[in-house]
């Protein structure tokens, strides 16, 4: 054990539902290939119990077959895991795969297309990539693909920056998480989910020492981004925030459940 | 035991209340020691927060001081040194250069380097991207001025890499609000680890977010130490043993 153990501190907290899973790699990075098998072992490895994955090979390049990819992991996998490094986690477990869809707000007629052939598959959420797809919350292909999942009562789970990206899911009743919300823009984050109460927060970069207890908890779902990121942060962050148990039991999973259904 | 090389004292312009947080912080995360810098030094004032600094050092015993030098006021931060220095409770210098939008190549962040440098105690710079190389390049024609590489360029982090390979006197700490997978091991693995050090940014970031960081690393035990505590002892030369 070193000064650095974080098992400790984390104990026994698990995730039953994390909301920011990704299978695939980002080319633009040094980043870890995110072949499934890795990723459902990191996941199973933190004690991460159920997962909403996406695909990066939709995001970035070919959004059909990105999708079957992960539609083709639904379901309970794997029975074992290995902890993270110097984590002192090292529980085994299944983990439970629930696809996202990914659409291309480059292409918001072909985004529109996708989810009417991801919703009948049983997919009960779309991801955004502005980022990564190079588009800005005012583009009219935001606001398109809002429309359409609202109409079905989707989450959606977007990425880019929270000042803008409220905008466009907003008077729609739609069930959003934001999935980037640094906590430099908390402030504004409450303001805009006091209006809508679909607007949830992923806990993913929430790092200051009093963010997590100022969302209000039944908006704050667990976020992790991996294989991306470090799972251990978020994690070590929600088991010694200042909510109580049955909080974080919420923001582990259950608000996450409650808005997938 | 860790000490913390990044860290700050006073508030914050964001949504945040931190004023009773940080003692049971540092113990939650072994934290024995933090060196502080005074938030209102390093955003808009640097004599103002350096003198509320000092006032308050006088009642923390886990706690030591960076004198706050913007470059833009040589004067200011010539007089401070001289003042605070020598009280025992400081034992470095902060320079952020975004707030005071002074790069580190800049003439006067060049000179308040220099400055630093004849003091002799070492300056915890701001770095972001590939603006740590050009802290190595000054560091390297500043004789006897040692830095610290704060957040060690965050999302940079491979030109931080490049810079303490480049300048044996640069020292890199890991702060950073974003996690990015492998970012410490791949550091750790690259770098002489007798130059790594520990910094949270708190309390602006919950140390939950280097912590973390550093231990999703695995690294060894011994090199573990170094960053923990032992590298610091070293570099600002502080009475501590095990």
């Amino acid at each position: 054990m070193t000064a650095f153990d974080a098992g400790g501190l984390v104990g026994e907290l698990e995730v039953t539902f994390d909301v920011d899973v990704l299978v695939g790699a980002y080319p633009d990075r040094d980043g870890p290939p995110g072949t499934p098998e890795s990723v459902l072992a990191a996941l199973a490895g933190h004690r991460v119990r159920a997962g909403a994955v996406a695909s990066l090979r939709a995001a970035l390049f070919d959004v059909r077959s990105g999708n079957d990819e992960v539609l083709s992991l639904r379901g309970t996998i794997g029975d074992s895991g290995s902890g993270g490094a110097g984590t002192g986690r090292d529980a085994a477990g299944a983990v439970d795969v629930i696809p996202v869809g990914t659409v291309d707000l480059r292409d918001p007629i072909g985004a529109v297309r996708e989810i009417d052939r991801l919703e009948p598959l049983g997919v009960r959420a779309i991801r955004l990539f502005p980022d990564e797809q190079g588009v800005e919350a005012g583009f009219p292909s935001v606001r398109h693909v809002a429309r359409r999942a609202a109409l079905s009562g989707l989450v959606v789970l977007t990425g880019g920056d929270v000042r803008r990206f409220w905008q466009p899911f907003s008077g729609l009743e739609a069930k959003v998480v934001f999935l980037d919300t640094h906590f430099y823009h908390l402030g504004d984050f409450l303001v805009a989910a006091a209006d809508e109460p679909g607007f949830h927060t992923s806990t993913r970069l929430l790092n200051s020492p009093d963010a997590l207890e100022t969302v209000p908890a039944d908006r704050l779902v667990f976020g992790s981004r991996t294989p991306h990121y470090e799972p251990i942060v978020p994690l070590l962050r929600l088991a010694t925030s200042g909510l109580t148990p049955d909080e974080v039991a919420a923001v582990a999973g259950g608000n996450a459940r409650r808005l997938f259904g | 035991m860790i000490i913390d090389v990044h860290a700050h004292w006073g508030p914050w312009f964001f949504t945040m209340d931190v004023a009773g947080a940080n003692l049971a912080t540092m113990d939650r995360y072994g934290i024995a020691l933090s060196i502080v810098s005074a938030t209102e030094a390093v955003i808009y004032d640097a004599p103002a927060g350096n003198r509320a600094l000092a006032e308050w050092l006088a009642t923390s015993e886990r706690h030591l001081g960076y004198v706050t030098i913007n470059p833009r006021r040589q004067a200011d931060a010539e007089r401070d040194l001289r003042e605070y220095l020598p009280t025992g409770r400081f034992a470095g210098v902060k320079i952020h250069t975004d707030y005071t939008r002074s790069p580190v190549s800049s003439p006067q962040t060049r000179e308040a380097l220099a400055m630093v440098a004849e003091a002799g105690v070492p300056a915890l710079v701001h770095t972001w991207g590939a603006t740590v190389l050009d802290l190595a390049e000054v560091c390297e024609s500043t004789p006897g001025l040692r830095v610290i590489a704060g957040h060690m360029g965050a999302d940079g982090y491979p030109y931080a890499i490049e810079a303490a390979n480049a300048c044996d006197r640069l020292y890199l700490e890991p702060c950073y609000s974003h996690a990015p997978a492998g970012r410490v091991s791949r550091v750790a693995a690259a770098v002489d680890r007798t130059r790594l050090l520990f910094g949270t940014d708190s309390t602006l970031i919950d140390p939950a977010s280097a912590f973390g960081a550093v231990a999703a690393a695995g690294l060894d035990a011994e090199t573990a130490e170094l960053i923990a505590w032992r590298n610091a002892v070293r570099l600002f030369d502080l009475d501590i043993t095990a």
